[in-house]
């Protein structure tokens, strides 16, 4: 990793421009749930593949809101709700 | 001949909409915070809306997504009347600090959160108030964007990025003080 930073710190003519990983942080969700314009993006991204310290949490983050994804709306029965709302259904074809 | 006609309308619409009728009751769960039986009202007025609606339905076409944005709008509308004022919440509650700080994402630790499952996800996002929980589940649970987030809530984007920020990291100090809790991390 370390050589991937060095590599680019010599041949990126932009690394100037580097955001802080303070600005990265700060747009982590934005960045995650593909909310950001394509120059934030791209300068986020840029940041995250060469710092040590962002990309294990953008990783965290990304992997955290994965499992709430998947486990947040479970498919549940209520008892006797089918036959409430064809009770429904049955009144309103009547009306 | 309106009878037969109105008897394929009903088989049809069990056939293609009650199928789901328990996906709804679970995102219905999310959005009341748990309430079960505002959960079942909305279940309810959902499939009568769709019913009467149901000559605007393209059989074929994704049934399940027509319904949730039914059940969103319905949800949503009732939500905009019952509230005349916003409930307070307490922003200084949720620090910056992040349960992730300083970890490594090949730390079991860390990744506490796989080992939190089920019912305990479900009850910390329902235990959220309404503010933090409702763009949180329409982003995370419905992948709404954040500007139709904001529609929906009436309230600007930047709203809705900060509360769905503070919704992340409440519920991930809530999963972790549980993981903490029940000895999965120490």
């Amino acid at each position: 990793m370390m050589w991937t930073w060095l590599r680019r710190l010599r041949s990126d003519p932009e690394t100037p421009d580097m955001i802080t990983c303070q600005e990265a942080l700060a747009r982590v969700y934005e960045y995650l749930d593909g909310e950001l314009g394509p120059e934030w993006t791209e300068k986020v991204r840029r940041h995250i593949e060469t710092c040590r310290r962002c990309w294990p949490r953008f990783e965290l983050e990304r992997a955290f809101i994965d499992h709430i994804r998947e486990q947040g709306l479970p498919s549940v029965r209520a008892e006797g709700l089918k036959e409430r709302v064809q009770a429904l259904l049955d009144e309103a074809d009547s009306a | 001949m309106a009878g037969v006609d109105r008897d394929s309308r009903h088989a049809e619409f069990e056939a293609e909409a009650l199928v789901h009728l328990d996906d709804l009751y679970g995102l219905a769960l999310r959005l009341t915070g748990g309430d079960e039986p505002r959960a079942e009202d909305l279940v309810q007025t959902t499939c009568l809306r769709a019913y009467e609606r149901w000559s605007q339905y393209e059989v074929g076409t994704n049934c399940r997504a027509w319904l949730m944005t039914i059940l969103r709008s319905t949800f949503i509308n009732e939500y905009h009347a019952r509230r005349s004022r916003p409930t307070p919440v307490d922003y200084d509650e949720v620090g910056e600090w992040s349960v992730f700080e300083g970890r490594s994402p090949e730390d079991p630790e860390a990744r506490f959160f796989e080992n939190v499952v089920d019912e305990r996800i479900v009850a910390a996002i329902d235990a959220l108030p309404d503010e933090f929980r409702l763009p949180l589940v329409l982003s995370d649970l419905q992948g709404l964007k954040y500007r139709e987030i904001a529609e929906s809530l009436g309230v600007p984007v930047g709203t809705v990025k900060s509360r769905l920020f503070r919704a992340r990291r409440q519920l991930q100090r809530a999963l972790y003080d549980y993981a903490r809790e029940a000895g999965i991390i120490s």
